[in-house]
């Protein structure tokens, strides 16, 4: 059943909010990878507002939905979000880069609560949800009372007792581990894992299919044995779409692949142009300029 | 007749130190529930009491090491114990980059097994020489270099109780002497006196404690009373041991089957320099690649090359000794 007209505005509007977080980040570091971060706004406003099994309270329950954020170079999105979902205090926001602050350059698990991976060095965020999303098979067959995280020992048919999310870039999709990640997943059939790659088609050099061609890239995750679609990552109703259909899915024993189609600095119309990678001094005053121009200021 | 410790008896007698890797592996995945083993085309210890009974706890990667050593830290994450199998140069060298954002930073509880030392037939790619020195310098990694099968089944207990990532050293030959007796008490950390002495020490680890064996039983018909330590862990280094060796004896040796540069060696001189300066020679492969050799009854080919040998190591004790008079003298 479609989801109405409501949710939909609402995750807009969050995603508006979203995105005064992030110019008050770069506001204060001017600095940031701030490209990469814009395209993948919506795809984390409907994942964590939505869809995601998920207690701001409680970031360590066992049962909570995995996310894996391999382009952890782009956690400004997620620290956005963090702070709007009450579990980072507001204030942090203008900490990110700053010595002892919780908010590190890239994602990081022991510094910042609800981060379920440090990343940073590109390509092994999948193999890491590879890992998670194994443990979910085997806890639910050995379940030895020593594991912290014990479950229930019983099979639950219709749900896993906790789904992965892996979010990777186009560019690191240039990495062999991405695909070596990928036949793992299709060998031990994990259809609790769903793979979002954020195919905003530009790497720092440039043009990610010119610096080294991906395309044809869905037929690519078909051969490799994944179910695959693909939407428009910055419409917010393709992506509860898309979110809803892979968990439907479950128990046909494929891992997912949602590709969903994106622009480098989306909203910000200098950082689109440019296609920001990474930003400093005047690029990111610039963009954030424009940006709190069409969207506000906290 | 040599003199040695309470848990140590030589006969002659030899075993391969896979032997006690497979017993200890079993032994410690029957006792644990938890431990995973992550194969990377490369067998494993034990595996076929994993195949009979826990198939679920084998997880077959394939030739893809760099995916392999991440998924292990993301069962580590999710509450399991993962053992990754393969040769060092594939589970460590192959796999650094993804050992040290993935494992170490979080410091995640994975295993990482790693065969072929210095030396063997199968040449220069496989003998890996420089896997001390590559592992030493990352943090929260515990690295053991087991001397004997007894040892060798002792230390993947040890590392499979022990919360936090580990690197295990598996040299494939020569085998080593049988060394320590069946109450041996192995300590993660914490050097073994094999045999004391008063003249000069020699701090050893893995086959290379075989080789320091038959040094001291050759110095003690020269009248060199030589102490013997093993120092299966090279990192954390048991510093007061060293210190104590130099303070007691004046003189030490080290022996590994590995390269100089990042080794034992240099872990020994480091602790040495800082706490506690004594002349000190190191018995290693210098800065150089291995390549094939095989081991005869008549001659161990890539030992002799190398001279790693106890005559080699006896020689360097009494150099080490003269350093120290000469020292002495000048003082």
């Amino acid at each position: 059943m479609a989801h109405d007209e409501k949710l939909i505005k609402d995750l807009e509007a969050k995603a508006d909010i979203v995105r005064r977080n992030i110019f008050t980040i770069f506001d204060s570091s001017q600095m940031g990878h701030a490209g990469g971060t814009m395209s993948l706004v919506e795809i984390v406003t409907a994942l964590y507002f939505h869809h995601l099994k998920f207690d701001p309270k409680n970031c360590e329950w066992p049962e909570r939905d995995r996310v894996v954020l391999s382009k952890a170079h782009c956690c400004e999105a997620i620290y956005a979000i963090l702070v709007e979902l009450g579990v980072l205090s507001k204030d942090l926001l203008s900490t990110y880069y700053r010595y002892g602050s919780p908010l590190q350059g890239h994602a990081d698990r022991w510094c910042t609560p609800c981060i379920d991976y440090s990343g940073g060095s590109l390509g092994q965020g999948l193999s890491f949800a590879n890992g998670l999303a194994y443990a979910e098979k085997l806890k639910a067959i050995i379940n030895p009372p020593s594991l912290k995280s014990a479950m229930p020992r019983f099979i639950r048919k219709d749900n896993p007792i906790y789904r992965v999310y892996s979010i990777v870039g186009d560019g690191e999709c240039h990495e062999g581990q991405i695909w070596e990640a990928a036949m793992f997943a299709a060998k031990f059939k994990l259809d609790n894992l769903i793979n979002i790659v954020d195919y905003n088609k530009f790497s720092l050099d440039g043009p990610t299919n010119e610096v080294m061609p991906l395309e044809p890239f869905v037929e690519k995750w078909k051969s490799f044995g994944w179910y695959v679609i693909e939407v428009d990552g910055h419409n917010l109703r393709q992506l509860v779409d898309a979110y809803d259909l892979v968990c439907n899915l479950y128990g046909d024993l494929k891992p997912k692949c949602i590709i969903a189609h994106t622009v480098k600095g989306h909203g910000v119309p200098y950082w689109e142009e440019a296609h920001t990678h990474i930003g400093r001094g005047e690029d990111i005053s610039k963009g954030v300029q424009e940006g709190r121009a069409k969207y506000g200021e906290v | 007749m040599v003199k040695y410790s309470k848990h140590v008896k030589i006969d002659g007698g030899k075993a391969v130190v896979a032997d006690g890797i497979n017993n200890g592996m079993m032994k410690a995945a029957e006792k644990d529930e938890r431990i995973i083993a992550v194969l990377e085309d490369m067998g494993f210890p034990g595996v076929g009491w994993f195949k009979e009974n826990a198939p679920e706890r084998i997880i077959e990667c394939g030739i893809a090491e760099a995916n392999a050593a991440v998924v292990a830290a993301g069962l580590a994450a999710e509450g399991f114990v993962p053992f990754i199998h393969s040769f060092a140069f594939a589970v460590v060298s192959r796999a650094c980059n993804q050992i040290r954002q993935s494992i170490l930073q979080d410091r995640f509880n994975v295993k990482l097994l790693g065969r072929e030392g210095a030396w063997g037939e199968p040449g220069i790619s496989h003998n890996h020489i420089e896997i001390i020195g590559i592992t030493r310098v990352m943090p929260n990694l515990v690295i053991v270099d087991p001397a004997d099968v007894i040892e060798a089944e002792k230390a993947i207990m040890a590392i499979a109780d022990y919360y936090g990532p580990a690197f295990l050293k598996i040299e494939a030959s020569p085998p080593p002497l049988k060394i320590f007796t069946e109450d041996y008490p192995f300590d993660l950390g914490k050097a073994y006196m094999v045999k004391d002495g008063k003249d000069a020490t020699i701090i050893a680890c893995g086959y290379m404690l075989t080789e320091s064996i038959l040094t001291g039983e050759i110095l003690e018909k020269e009248g060199i009373d030589v102490r013997i330590l093993n120092m299966s862990t090279i990192k954390p280094l048991d510093n007061e041991a060293v210190i104590k060796a130099a303070e007691e004896t004046g003189a030490i040796v080290t022996a590994e089957n590995a390269s100089i540069v990042g080794g034992l060696g240099e872990a020994v001189a480091t602790a040495l320099a800082e706490y506690a300066p004594a002349p000190l020679i190191r018995v290693g492969i210098e800065d150089e690649f291995s390549q094939s050799g095989r081991i005869l009854p008549e001659i161990d080919e890539l030992k002799t090359h190398f001279g790693l040998g106890a005559e080699d190591v006896a020689l360097s004790v009494k150099e080490c000794m003269a350093k120290r008079e000469a020292l002495k003298k000048r003082r």
